[in-house]
């Protein structure tokens, strides 16, 4: 520890840029982005799991009491059934989320991305035994805390990986306006944040908007005022034909 | 500040996203931080204790009341860690008598209970504002839900140091030896700590203090990623610094040139850039010239792989022809002989195989056989255990013991077989014995000595053993039996036939 306390700095500027991406590379030379999710909703997500269950536990307990010993026995059965199953068949069966992880629009895939099957969901369930110890998941929370990835043991042991699901994004609208040719030429990362400037122009506060396309000004040549409309006018011309 | 040295990658995120995004910034740095919280706050809780020791829980208290300001400190490394100005640990340490300034009381009174806290903090701490402006800032921040999650960051935050505080508690009585005698009566220490326990109760505070030093730095990194993220939503810093890398990437010499080229273009008459690109007729290729382009394009790679391997291998033509040319040995001689040779090899095979068929013939006939050999259905029986049954006669003549007696003078074999027959068919008829074809004499007798008759048990046992030693050892019965044997069966059964 003392030795990266003694030149911190140097040793930042080596590191790769920060991000809550993690890249997968399929066999096709894909990049499969995914975004694996931290502590706090997954937390939330067991939570309202662990309610659920209880939920389920008590009503039926409640209800097979009436039926004596058969009920009991048919009580015990079902607690089996829901505190050993009830995380691997959601997951299985319902695409990696249980009612909490559905919740919170969190999804459990195996590391490579694809759906979570049978082995891995169970793997990683029947290991919870091992992150609760010794109270209250501290193992599973210290994992948590310490992978970059945010995996538990029972992810580690099972190959999986809890990542946010996709979420539907709304269809970007752009300014109604003539395009007008791009004057330079443009990478990719480039273009995009011409295009982003577009999408969330509305979002921006209209000081912003100009302070943002002022930047860019000088080498547009066009005065600062009209920079704005420049830029969207490239944007439109990017976007290609509505 | 420049939005272009950030060591992350910035761009708007979800609330829980923006959260990770604090932790893994905290995960970094995470010794200069936790660091940073011990060494003021250790020391602090020592203090605490050393002054309060009779009330370890208000020492627990006091040092939990005072925890926003153990935040500052964090937040402050994470801040300038951000832009890749990582400070050293004496700097920070140096910091913090100017952060700890900045609205203290407020902190720790009228917002000591705030649920948003690690989100409010850096708007106070980092834009330096005060008063009614802070006020303002902070109420432009929080619109639109723009705080989401950092509620839920302090109550996750809160059972998660609850979770940790047992764990570790519980792992420290795990550790302990069943030897060492240390019970804990509960309901004594929920009651009254006796002198002599506070030592533990210190220990438990120390233990919060260690579950704090890991979980501060990150809570505070959580409200700091939402902070940043707000910000980047609000005010676009992931599109401010693309443009100034762009402004950056024009302004060196080949971005004048790409903007020279740019600009001639853009000057350019329309109907010449929307001209089409030169006629591509002098391309046309003929079906063979395409074919053989392509397969001149498969043949380069990545389409072709190739590979030189060198390994041994036999029959090189060179040494044939040099086996050629030694003297020979008439070609149609070596034939014959191979032809011999091949003939000889596959008698070999045939005698092998129908050698280990004669070998296994009893296994082949038991279980590869389709029909049960002879052998099997009618294997024969062991001698001594089961009866040799004397010649069945379909009627036992009317009276057996006279035709027994005829017999004796020619045949005694014959006449004991007759007799055992007819004590068989008696026992069976007259005592209702359950008697089988599998019942062996000694079963017969047995069953016998069952009745408790000992007349008709001796009887029995005479002409059994008579029996089984003509039966097995051909020894004929001495002459003195005869009358002993028919009277005694006389007596027994009399004379008449079975009725």
């Amino acid at each position: 520890m003392s030795a990266s306390l003694a030149k911190p700095s140097a040793g930042t500027a080596r590191q790769p840029l920060l991000d809550t991406c993690h890249l997968v590379e399929t066999p096709e030379g894909i990049d499969l982005v995914l975004h694996p999710a931290g502590l706090v909703p997954r937390a939330l997500a067991f939570a309202v799991d662990l309610a659920v269950r209880g939920a389920i536990l008590l009503l039926s307990f409640l209800v097979l009491g009436q039926f004596g010993e058969l009920g009991l026995g048919l009580a015990s059965l079902l607690f089996f059934l829901v505190t050993w199953w009830y995380m691997v068949l959601f997951e299985v069966l319902n695409q990696g989320r249980s009612p909490g992880k559905q919740l919170l629009g969190l999804q459990v895939v195996h590391d490579d991305g694809t759906p979570v099957g049978w082995a891995a969901s169970l793997t990683r369930n029947l290991l919870r035994v091992v992150d609760l110890l010794p109270f209250g998941y501290t193992l599973g929370i210290l994992s948590c805390l310490a992978h970059p990835l945010f995996k538990r043991l029972g992810d580690l042991a099972a190959g999986t990986l809890v990542v946010y699901g996709e979420r539907p994004q709304p269809h970007p609208s752009l300014p109604e306006i003539d395009a007008q040719p791009v004057p330079f030429a443009l990478q990719a990362d480039e273009r995009r944040a011409l295009l982003a400037f577009a999408e969330r122009r509305a979002r921006l506060s209209v000081g912003r908007r100009q302070e943002l396309a002022g930047i860019l000004a000088g080498p547009l040549q066009v005065p600062e005022e009209q920079a704005e409309a420049r830029l969207l006018g490239i944007a439109r011309e990017l976007m290609g034909p509505p | 500040m420049r939005l272009s040295d950030s060591v992350a990658v910035l761009h708007p995120r979800s609330p829980w996203e923006a959260m990770d995004f604090g932790m893994a910034l905290a995960r970094r740095h995470a010794g200069l931080l936790m660091l940073a919280w011990a060494i003021p706050a250790w020391p602090l809780l020592a203090l605490l204790s050393l002054l309060l020791w009779e009330s370890p829980g208000l020492a627990l208290l006091i040092f939990w009341w005072l925890k926003p300001l153990g935040e500052r400190l964090p937040l402050f490394i994470l801040s300038r860690t951000l832009f890749g100005e990582t400070p050293r640990l004496g700097e920070s340490l140096r910091a913090l008598p100017g952060l700890l300034r900045a609205e203290w009381l407020a902190s720790l009174t009228q917002r000591r209970f705030n649920p948003t806290r690690s989100f409010d903090l850096p708007v106070l701490l980092l834009e330096g504002l005060a008063g009614k402006e802070l006020w303002q800032r902070r109420a432009v921040l929080a619109a639109c839900r723009g705080k989401r999650g950092a509620g839920w960051l302090t109550l996750v935050g809160l059972h998660l140091e609850l979770a940790l505080w047992l764990g570790l508690l519980a792992f420290l009585y795990l550790l302990l030896p069943a030897q060492a005698g240390v019970e804990f009566d509960w309901q004594q220490l929920l009651e009254d700590t006796p002198p002599d326990r506070l030592w533990l109760e210190h220990l438990t505070n120390g233990l919060y203090a260690l579950v704090l030093m890991i979980w501060e730095p990150l809570y505070v990194a959580g409200g700091f990623g939402l902070y940043l993220n707000r910000r980047v939503h609000l005010e676009a810093w992931d599109l401010e610094a693309a443009f100034q890398r762009l402004r950056r990437r024009l302004g060196s010499a080949t971005g004048i040139l790409l903007l020279a080229t740019g600009l001639v273009l853009a000057q350019l008459p329309g109907p010449a850039m929307a001209e089409p690109p030169a006629s591509q007729a002098s391309q046309t290729l003929g079906r063979q010239a395409a074919r053989a382009d392509i397969r001149a394009m498969l043949g380069q790679p990545p389409f072709s792989r190739r590979e030189e391997t060198t390994r041994w291998r036999f029959g090189d033509p060179a040494q044939v022809s040099d086996i050629e040319s030694l003297p020979a040995v008439p070609a149609d001689f070596v034939q014959r002989l191979a032809q011999a040779l091949e003939v000889l090899l596959w008698l070999a095979v045939g005698s092998g195989a129908m050698l280990l068929a004669w070998r296994y013939r009893a296994w082949l006939a038991a279980f590869a056989g389709r029909r049960t050999p002879a052998a099997r259905r009618a294997p024969p029986r062991p001698p001594g255990h089961s009866a040799p049954r004397p010649a069945a006669s379909p009627t036992l003549p009317a009276d057996i013991a006279t035709q027994a007696e005829r017999l004796w003078a020619e045949d005694p074999g014959q006449a004991l077989a007759l007799l055992y027959h007819g004590l068989l068919e008696r026992l069976r008829e007259d005592y209702q014995l359950p008697l089988s074809e599998a019942d062996t004499e000694g079963e017969i007798l047995r069953r016998v000595r069952r009745l408790e008759r000992p007349e008709l048990q001796h009887l029995a046992e005479t002409l059994i053993r008579h029996w089984q030693n003509f039966a097995y050892g051909r020894h004929l019965p001495p002459a003195a039996v005869k009358d002993e044997l028919l009277s005694a069966w006389r007596a027994r059964f009399g004379s008449g036939s079975p009725a």
